[in-house]
């Protein structure tokens, strides 16, 4: 049962990460290998922000201080090197996002040193055997998805997103400012890794320049698995994802090939359903 | 002068051969200067590693620029390869001479990797695009965690390479490292442009383009595709044996999708679809690197990953923008050079005799430039096979 | 065509070629030395990065502390492996071609194995201050450690257990790193051998999730033993006490550093160690006021003293064997040095240990250290 709860909190995190993952997919068609570092600069803006005070205050301006500067961080990234490539091949596109990720990770590791650091960013306490943080964790990440899907569904910026994933150029025609909505999407997506990486430093109270790469891949995982592009697909993908790791991890004898049931359990749901689990049916033109 | 000019082309194909060249000039050189013992330790290391950084590049070229497959997981191919042909290595290494050993272990390695290289196929067959991206990197993951739990491969303390030690003995008098690593680099050349250049190779780039259209023709999807992962997966563990002779133990860690990442990084900046490219970005990114590696030590280390970042970015934005495409084309090697040999032999092109054969042996044009040159008005005087796009303007 | 660019190519390449060449020609021009050259390969990007950085700052304040003294010189040139051990070979070549005459050998353990297998060929001496697996030494003349090897501190820990008399144990370990599993497999045939049964639990660095389900796993145990480097430790022993563990947590020179981490944390800590960075010992007192003042207030760890003892072991090894002449071939420096180290009467006793001798095979003999906290 623990395991479970355990799962469920370790999911949630990579839902909220994936979320980032497939927004950014489905509307500006490129995977953006660098998120996972997006994560990693904000638990240094937490650390950061934390040194100079550690009461209640402080820690409400971390949140707020690591969501800003993530948000503007995803920004400047799209503007700066993605922007420019915007008609170019997807694949350049990529190869830009793994550059900005080792730039990312070579600045932090020039400004704060290879060493890790401990945050101490965590809400102690537990109530029936569940730590207070991760039913934070599972109560703000479930608001942050409903509330998102609402938005996507049911406002008109959401619409033009929908619009913009579906056709580009049609969304064009139909009045949608294309480059507005897509600095949009990273703008959200960063956001969402803020949080992510709020949640993460609950659990991990610890920073070190290569701490994105990992639950970053594995939410990059969790979002093929729920069918990229998919906000429900995200988080379920995620929340399962999470579960399976927990659950892998709690038997000794498997437990140092949780890596490879992961993704193997990918392997298995793509070639089920090419496209993930809650993905769109592409249908092929000549 | 036109005409000799025009015999010269008739009769000189050494453009064909300009990869082969590319690699056997820096191999004879350096044999050379190697036996006449003016080389330091560190060149002949850095042959090695531009050499198998070549093999991989050029084979997984095959795969994403020639089949049009996105693949995360060559890493993974070079694991199994890596791991399985030195295993086949330690248990010959005092049985038989040096080099026959290599052989060996790179033979078995090939296959080793070829077998699971057939495995990865068998989802591509299914999935498209980002999909089998995920599903190669997710492979290559499961292989190396494999790899890092199994006791018999030396878990997560590595295997242990007996060759790399038994060579390092022998160093004064064996042959150097490098030279076999270049002799694969030009059999895998051979193999590979052969490949592409027959009706195989038009096959796997018309699947590449349209693989409905493909089928329609009556190619064999199923098989190409498999065929094109299985041999590039062979070159990847033929480069890992390579590999587990320059360091002993090998470790799982290695192997990440980082690596991955770094070959296709090579490929997509040496141009996708080109040989050419893809051995010469895969000589000077493990150049830069090299040379980043020993220049930056010590405090500056964390500097090299952000000059290698940028470096990376700016290269990609200023090969890919559109924005910058008057820019490119200004600088571009390939116009000059037409636009200097049309001054100097007053050379006009005649729209009716195709001048520049599309089957070139490496650079098969891509969907665009294809689309673009169906699209020009030939009818135009001016037509320009290099610059088609000048005349929509 | 193209033949043009062709041409261009080709001599592009040409030139190129040359260069490379000359690159390599010139670097055989000797000039004369002024120090002995001191070479070391370790991880100073990447994961592992402050293992190496701790290395390199160690050895440069101990190298200055040397120089400072007139008579004795050395210089120190640190490459960066990233702890893999291609790189570590590649970087042997390149601090050979420096004109390395001693060296520390690579910092992480697959590195230093690779590192030290080729300066063996060439007769180069190395010691390495923490690659800890016995393949680092293992059939080498010219390969020594000065750590604890990780097959020792494995047993010696289960003896330990034993000796104590817990009641319940429980081991945790790192499937991804060559340290931990080790350390973890002598452990585990040692309390085999004793028989003593225990709960197994491990998890993989890479990952950087959190040890939730590892620590209710061993959340009832009395003693949790932890053969992983300190920053997992501390993250492993605060979900631990989180799942209500109130065991003690037992671990290896790893831990060395931890104590800053864990303020909070009521368990009692024990962990076997060289260097404990809060000793009363007037030499480890200097050290640390030293290390501060040198990095901005950085607290010393293990890997910076083993370093620092590691290049103050060549110096009283050079002086003693009376060789002055910076100009001496790497290999007479070290047979030089060598012949001192594994002679009966020399020991040496720094940051790291108390009359610390060398055998033949490499290894450092000195008495391990359990300290203990709370």
């Amino acid at each position: 049962m623990s395991t479970l709860i355990d799962g469920l909190s370790l999911g949630a995190i990579y839902a909220l990460i994936a979320l980032g993952y497939t927004m950014v997919y489905g509307i500006a068609k490129m995977l953006n290998f660098a998120h996972g570092d997006v994560i990693m600069v904000g638990a240094y803006t937490v650390f950061t922000t934390l040194m100079m005070g550690n009461g209640i205050w402080a820690k409400i301006l971390a949140v707020v201080v690591t969501v800003v500067v993530c948000t503007v961080l995803g920004v400047c990234v799209e503007k700066c090197a993605y922007r420019p490539l915007r008609g170019a091949s997807p694949l350049a596109v990529l190869i830009t996002a793994i550059g900005v990720s080792y730039l990312l990770q070579g600045v932090a590791q020039i400004s704060f040193g290879a060493k890790s650091h401990p945050v101490d960013f965590t809400i102690k306490g537990s109530v029936g055997g569940i730590n207070y943080h991760t039913i934070v964790t599972l109560i703000v990440a479930t608001v942050i998805m409903v509330s998102l899907t609402l938005f996507v569904n049911f406002t008109r910026t959401g619409r033009a997103m929908v619009a913009v994933s579906e056709d580009r150029a049609a969304a064009q025609l139909m009045g949608v400012n294309v480059n507005r909505i897509i600095m949009l999407t990273f703008a959200i997506g960063s956001a969402l890794a803020a949080c992510a990486s709020l949640f993460y430093l609950m659990q991990i109270p610890s920073v070190s320049p290569t701490l994105g790469s990992m639950p970053g891949i594995k939410a990059f995982t969790a979002a093929v698995i729920g069918g990229i592009g998919s906000i429900p697909g995200a988080m379920i993908g995620g929340v399962v994802l999470g579960v399976i790791e927990k659950l892998a991890l709690s038997i000794p004898v498997i437990a140092p090939y949780t890596t490879a049931i992961e993704f193997s359990f990918l392997i298995i749901v793509l070639l089920v359903k090419p496209t993930g689990l809650l993905g769109k049916k592409r249908r092929e033109k000549v | 002068m036109r005409e000799y000019f025009a015999n010269v082309k008739q009769s000189f194909k050494l453009k064909h051969y300009v990869n082969y060249i590319i690699v056997l000039l820096p191999l004879i050189l350096f044999t050379i200067l190697h036996y006449a013992g003016a080389l330091n330790r560190s060149t002949p290391t850095l042959l090695v590693q531009i050499g198998y950084s070549m093999i991989l590049a050029v084979s997984l070229n095959l795969v994403v620029g020639f089949l049009g497959e996105l693949s995360l997981g060559h890493a993974g191919f070079m694991c199994v390869g890596a791991y399985l042909g030195s295993l086949v290595c330690n248990g010959l290494v005092d049985k038989l001479p040096l080099m026959i050993v290599l052989v060996i272990g790179m033979i078995v390695g090939g296959i080793a990797a070829a077998v699971f290289g057939f495995i990865v196929g068998l989802p591509a067959l299914r999935l498209r695009g980002d999909y089998l991206a995920i599903v190669t990197l997710a492979f290559g993951e499961i292989i190396r965690n494999i790899c890092k739990n199994l006791e018999f491969l030396g878990g997560a303390k590595g295997l242990e390479t007996k060759w790399y030690s038994a060579f390092l003995a022998a160093r004064n008098t064996a042959m150097p490292l490098f030279i076999p690593t270049f002799l694969v680099g030009l059999l895998m050349l051979a193999l590979i442009q052969n490949l592409i250049r027959s009706k195989h190779g038009r096959a796997i780039t018309a699947i590449r383009d349209n693989e409905i259209a493909a089928k329609a023709m009556g190619i064999n999807v199923t098989y190409y595709k498999l065929f094109v992962f299985v041999i590039s997966a062979f070159f990847a563990g033929m480069a890992g044996v390579i590999y587990a002779g320059t360091a002993s133990p090998i470790q799982y860690s290695f192997f990440s999708y980082n690596y991955s990442i770094e070959i296709l990084v090579m490929v997509v900046l040496g141009g996708m679809g080109s040989i050419r490219g893809s051995i010469l970005s895969a000589a000077l990114i493990t150049y830069i690197n090299f040379v980043l590696k020993s220049n930056l030590s010590g405090d500056m280390a964390a500097v090299k990953t952000l000059v290698y970042a940028l470096i990376l970015i700016l290269m990609v934005i200023y090969k890919n923008a559109p924005a910058l495409k008057p820019v490119r084309e200004r600088f571009n090697l390939k116009l000059l050079g037409v636009a200097i040999r049309e001054k100097l032999f007053k050379i006009s092109h005649d729209a009716a005799t195709v001048t520049d054969d599309a089957g070139e042996w490496d650079e098969i044009p891509t969907k665009i430039i294809t689309d673009e040159v169906l699209s020009t008005d030939l009818a135009l005087s001016n037509y320009n096979p290099d610059k088609p796009d000048t005349n929509n303007k | 065509m193209k033949k043009v660019l062709k041409k261009m190519v080709a001599a592009a390449m040409a030139v190129t070629m040359m260069a490379t060449a000359a690159f390599a020609l010139s670097s055989c021009g000797k000039t004369k030395n002024e120090s002995f050259k001191l070479g070391v390969s370790g991880p100073l990007t990447g994961d592992a990065a402050s293992y190496g950085q701790s290395v390199q700052n160690g050895a440069k304040l101990a190298i200055k502390h040397v120089n400072a003294k007139g008579g004795l010189q050395l210089s120190l040139s640190m490459l960066d492996d990233m702890g893999t051990p291609e790189q570590a070979a590649a970087n042997y070549d390149l601090l050979y071609d420096e004109g390395m005459q001693l060296s520390l050998g690579g910092v992480t353990s697959g590195a230093g194995e690779a590192f030290a297998k080729k300066a063996n060929v060439d007769s180069i001496l190395c010691m390495t201050p923490s690659g800890s697996a016995d393949r680092v030494i293992d059939n080498m003349d010219y390969s020594f450690r000065l750590c604890f090897g990780d097959p020792d501190q494995g047993a010696l820990a289960a003896d330990e257990i034993k000796a104590k008399g817990y009641a319940k144990v429980g081991a945790m370990y790192d499937t991804s790193d060559t340290y931990s599993s080790g350390i973890y497999d002598a452990f585990k045939a040692r309390m085999e051998e004793l028989g003593i049964a225990y709960v197994e639990q491990s998890f993989d660095k890479e990952n950087k999730t959190d040890f939730t389900t590892q620590a209710g796993a061993l959340a009832d145990c009395d003693v949790i033993f932890m053969p992983f480097y300190y920053n997992e430790a501390q993250l492993f022993m605060k979900a631990a006490v989180s799942k209500g563990c109130d065991g003690v947590f037992f671990g290896c020179d790893g831990f060395d550093g931890i104590a800053s981490y864990i303020s909070d944390i009521t368990n009692k800590v024990m962990y076997i160690t060289p260097f404990d960075v809060n000793s009363e010992e007037q030499a480890v007192k200097d050290f640390v006021a030293a290390y501060k003042a040198e990095y901005n207030g950085a607290e010393p760890d293990q890997f910076a003293a083993d370093a620092y003892d590691v290049v103050m072991v060549f110096a009283k090894a050079l002086e003693q064997a009376g060789v002055t002449d910076y100009d001496l071939s790497a290999k007479e420096v070290s047979d030089a040095v060598k012949a001192v180290i594994l002679s009966a009467d020399f020991s040496y006793t720094g940051l790291t240990g108390n009359g610390m001798k060398w055998t033949a095979d490499g290894k450092c003999a000195k008495a391990p250290k359990i300290v203990e906290f709370n």
